[in-house]
């Protein structure tokens, strides 16, 4: 009964060490393309996809860690990288069409010119 | 109106006439005393070209670097001065570095009964199960006010160099509300609906938990305040300004610190690193306890809150 | 009793597994695939599905409790926001690129849609 406990015990340790190691890995693979994305949607793809998997790894954390707070940082992360994603779409859709609003009265100017 | 007088007599009442004068409805130097319109400003030619000219001169005698000796010198001696100088703190610097105790020594400052000392009392002391919001906002309270006075401060400063002073590119902005951004993004808006109470309640408990478990004033601030971002993103600056503005945000912030100043203000000036407030400390774990922590953290976490905001909304728009 | 901790323990490792599994056919997504909006279509079905197991996992290793309450809320609110962000970025992308086209077959916009792309 006893040394069966202590099976499980190994078992949990060792998937609870392996997972996130794996996941990791995967965050690497994320932050690569996040450098390579030729376009911005791509890196913010990106680094939409690395706030994921790092929510996923605190949560595991929390459970292996038996604390209960590390949870709270999971939510916390969620709600950045939402607000990061409609933030930084908002602001580069603004400054795209004001660049073309002003590229096109130069372009207006020097035709009429 | 009075309820003893009559309408006649209440008017003749020196209690009327200064209600009166206090509401602006009449002014009493207009027709008393005898007012003289002042002339529009208008400058005939020959002053206009004194002032080139003078200015002209100045100019020269200021700027011409080339031509004055004396401004040439005091360049050179300038930079001169400042490398010498930078090169002198750097090297009172690394003498003082040579004095510091080796990284891990036992002896060391960092290893002193003070971090035993906080370890061992804090829960006795401040009745907080974390203690980091017990040594923040009890023992180190005064570091805590200044931080919220620099955020405060800093609000003011971005305030003073961001305001669109431009009237009328103001009024333009408004009239358009983010002129160029794309509006009224209908999915957006259904979800902010329902997470923005989300994560403003979300944040309520991360600071009412301060004392309790990790957060406090600080990061569940900045949680009510990213939520605050998140409305503004969906719905717009004219749908926040009904319930926050300039004004609300001023008085926030002058109430929150004003309340932090007259909680803690004895003890700051009695120099004591505790002092007893009267309030019970209450049972460690429970939300009502350990005194003036909770209070003092929801004023760190409305000033954090007002200024996130503030921040976002004066580098959007320049002013709020 | 044993038999019992071990067959939880192996439910929640599964899910976990699947959940690791459906982050990896998502980043292989994310890599194969040429153009940002195919990728997002990877990247946004990988997210929600794989936070649902890999957080289902964990709560069934966990047990029932305040813990498991706030993993709950966190796939909750990740439902929410992660189709809303999918949508703003794939808004944003047809937004700013001018050469649409070429990526991509796109059937002809009416005139406020024009507009509306600015």
């Amino acid at each position: 009964m006893n040394s069966e406990n202590v099976a499980l015990e190994t078992a949990f340790e060792i998937a609870m060490t392996v997972f996130p190691v794996i996941l990791a890995l995967m965050v690497f693979l994320c932050l690569i393309r996040a450098i390579k994305g030729p376009r911005i949607a791509d890196r913010i793809v990106a680094i939409n996809m690395m706030g994921t998997l790092t929510m996923v790894i605190i949560a595991i954390l929390a459970v292996k860690m038996n604390e209960g707070y590390l949870v709270d940082i999971c939510i916390i992360y969620a709600m950045i990288s939402f607000l990061a994603v409609t933030l930084l779409t908002k602001v580069y859709m603004g400054v795209y069409a004001e660049r073309k609003k002003k590229e096109a009265e130069k372009h207006d100017s020097t035709t009429v010119d | 109106m009075s309820r003893l007088l009559s309408e006649e007599e209440y008017r003749k009442t020196k209690a009327f006439k200064i209600k009166r004068w206090y509401r602006g409805e009449k002014d009493p130097y207009v027709g008393a005393v005898e007012l003289k319109p002042q002339k529009p400003f208008t400058e005939d030619i020959n002053t206009m070209k004194h002032r080139v000219r003078d200015e002209a001169i100045l100019k020269r005698k200021i700027y011409d670097i080339e031509h004055n000796r004396k401004l040439q010198i005091f360049s050179k001696f300038y930079r001169a001065v400042s490398v010498l100088f930078v090169f002198t703190l750097i090297g009172i610097l690394l003498y003082m570095v040579s004095y510091l105790p080796p990284v891990g020594n036992a002896a060391n400052p960092d290893n002193n009964e003070v971090a035993t000392k906080y370890i061992e009392d804090a829960m006795k002391d401040t009745g907080a199960v974390n203690i980091v919001t017990g040594m923040i906002l009890d023992y180190r309270a005064f570091d805590t006010l200044g931080e919220s006075n620099v955020l405060f401060i800093a609000t003011c400063t971005v305030l003073i160099l961001l305001r669109v002073d431009n009237r009328s590119k103001k009024e333009e902005e408004e009239a358009n509300d983010r002129l160029y951004e794309p509006k009224n993004d209908i999915i957006l808006q259904k979800v902010a609906f329902f997470l923005v109470p989300m994560i403003i309640i979300f944040g309520i408990y991360v600071i009412l938990n301060g004392h309790l478990s990790p957060g406090g004033g600080f990061s569940g601030g900045a949680i009510i305040g990213s939520g605050l971002i998140l409305y503004v993103n969906a719905f717009g600056f004219k749908k926040i300004e009904r319930f926050f503005t300039q004004k609300t945000y001023k008085w926030i912030c002058f109430a929150a610190l004003l309340f932090y100043c007259l909680a803690k203000t004895y003890s700051f000036y009695c120099g004591a690193h505790h002092l007893e407030t009267g309030i019970p400390l209450g049972t460690p774990g429970a939300i009502l306890s350990s005194g003036l922590i909770l209070p003092l953290n929801i004023c760190v976490g409305m000033v954090v809150a007002c200024t996130m905001y503030a921040f976002y909304a004066m580098f959007r728009k320049g002013g709020f | 009793m044993t038999a019992l901790l071990w067959i939880r323990f192996l439910v929640g490792i599964i899910l976990l597994l699947c959940g690791i599994v459906v982050f990896g056919i998502e980043l292989f997504g994310v890599f194969r695939f040429e153009y940002v909006l195919n990728r997002m279509h990877a990247a946004a079905m990988g997210d929600t599905l794989g936070i649902a197991l890999s957080m289902g996992g964990l709560i069934v290793l966990c047990g029932l409790n305040f813990i498991t309450l706030k993993m709950i809320l966190v796939v909750v609110f990740l439902w929410f926001a992660s189709p809303v962000s999918s949508h703003v970025l794939a808004r944003f992308e047809v937004a700013t690129n001018e050469e649409l086209d070429k990526e991509c077959d796109v059937e002809a916009l009416s005139e406020e849609k024009q507009s509306e792309r600015g």
